[in-house]
């Protein structure tokens, strides 16, 4: 067989029943287009409308293929799909670039980074991480600077991931004010991000000396966003309840859990 | 309260590579206000990013919901990172062990195009020591330490 021969094949991977996968290797030249048609073809005849073409193996492409994509993601995207482009290499994508067909179809390094950005895309779903630290103030700046990245990397503005990091700021720098101090101890932070809003839970042990003193300072913060001039202590309760759309305090003996719910506020 | 040594800070994140450049600097950064120097934090920053990689790219290959776990415990003299994943295909694990089993490179890095075999070179030209565990259910764990060699 010619090495350079061209080969399509329909990934057998069921990654979600409407996302196909179609891996092409070899010289997708002129004379292949009649077989991408007929791919194209089963495909919309298992009704996917999200195509993944996976273009690692391709060594390259024709404009006439290039159009015949154009032409599938156009139908795709009326039905609300997509076509995109995964696993290009340096010179074809490069080349791709040129024509300008990263102004019409994303690009992925991989297979499973499409599958991602399809799930977070047209599934809406969450992205999450989790973080354990010791109750130190000096490993904070690091834990709001994680969130505040992670916002920005997922499309979130730099006004919203800096409001994002200030709330973990308070919210953690609370918990290791008002929580167990002890080293051994931990504040758990679990972040859950959406193409919608930012979901936060910090969970540290709590300190029973500390509890009833607790629990009189988040009366105000958690009923109204207005602190009395002179009352200092709360301000950071407060302010996490006016930048945020949702807050929810729960204080037991083993425990304090903090829930801020930040919908996103700017498109970028 | 300033840091007190030994600790531990844990992350879990799913098998989304794009994660990985936002918890390393988080690690560095971590590293740098216990007092380790910027090179320190810099070069652990590069074990836990092959580590990782390897982890989400072979141990729990394509399954973009299972999670990775990183531990870092922090020593006044040491840093411990154990990496956690679900183990991945046998040829994988065994390629893993392969790359971990090998002596430490001496000289330029070989051309190695194999997975999981140029991250682990680097690896363990930056690490005191580099150890796999595979339990009974595949779940892998690899564990680097790296020594403080220089004072903030």
């Amino acid at each position: 067989m010619n090495n350079n021969a061209l080969v399509m094949e329909i990934s057998s991977d069921e990654v979600s029943s409407e996302v196909a996968v179609l891996k092409i290797t070899g010289f997708l030249d002129f004379s292949g287009i009649a077989m991408l048609s007929g791919f194209f073809g089963k495909i919309t005849a298992e009704n996917k409308n999200y195509l993944i073409v996976d273009l690692a193996g391709v060594e390259m492409i024709c404009s006439a293929a290039l159009g015949e994509f154009m032409g599938y993601r156009k139908k795709l995207a009326d039905k609300g799909g997509n076509l995109v482009f995964a696993g290009l290499a340096g010179a074809i994508r490069s080349k791709l670039t040129l024509l300008g067909a990263n102004k019409i179809f994303s690009f992925y390094h991989d297979v499973r980074g499409a599958i991602n950005a399809y799930k977070w895309d047209y599934k809406k779903q969450s992205k999450s991480i989790t973080v354990s630290f010791p109750p130190f103030l000096k490993l904070v700046p690091p834990v709001r600077q994680l969130v505040s990245r992670l916002a920005r990397q997922n499309g979130y503005s730099t006004k919203d991931a800096f409001r994002i990091e200030t709330i973990v700021d308070e919210v953690c720098n609370n918990a290791v004010e008002h929580g167990l101090g002890d080293p051994g101890s931990e504040i758990v932070l679990r972040l859950s991000i959406d193409k919608e809003k930012v979901e936060l839970n910090v969970t540290n042990q709590s300190d029973p000396e500390k509890i009833s003193t607790l629990r009189e300072l988040i009366k105000p913060a958690v009923q109204s966003d207005h602190v009395g001039d002179d009352d200092k202590r709360g301000r950071g309760l407060a302010l996490i309840r006016m930048l945020s759309n949702n807050m929810d305090v729960k204080i037991t003996e083993r425990g304090t859990s903090v829930h801020v719910v930040k919908l996103r506020e700017e498109q970028q | 309260m300033s840091v007190a040594f030994p600790y531990t800070i844990g992350v879990k994140l799913q098998s989304d590579p794009d994660v990985i450049p936002a918890m390393r600097k988080f690690i560095s950064e971590a590293l740098q206000v216990s007092g380790f120097s910027a090179k320190f934090a810099f070069r652990t920053e590069i074990i836990v990013d092959a580590v990782c990689n390897n982890a989400i790219i072979y141990g729990n290959e394509s399954n973009a919901d299972s999670e990775v776990e990183v531990s870092c415990k922090v020593h006044e003299d040491r840093v411990e990172v154990v990496v956690k994943d679900r183990g991945g295909s046998v040829e994988n694990i065994e390629r893993l062990k392969e790359a971990v089993n090998c002596s430490k490179p001496e000289g330029p890095l070989a051309d190695d195009s194999e997975p999981a075999g140029m991250g682990l070179e680097i690896v363990k030209l930056l690490s005191e020591t580099i150890e796999l565990d595979v339990d009974e259910n595949n779940l892998t764990s690899i564990r680097v330490v790296r020594k403080r060699e220089d004072t903030a």
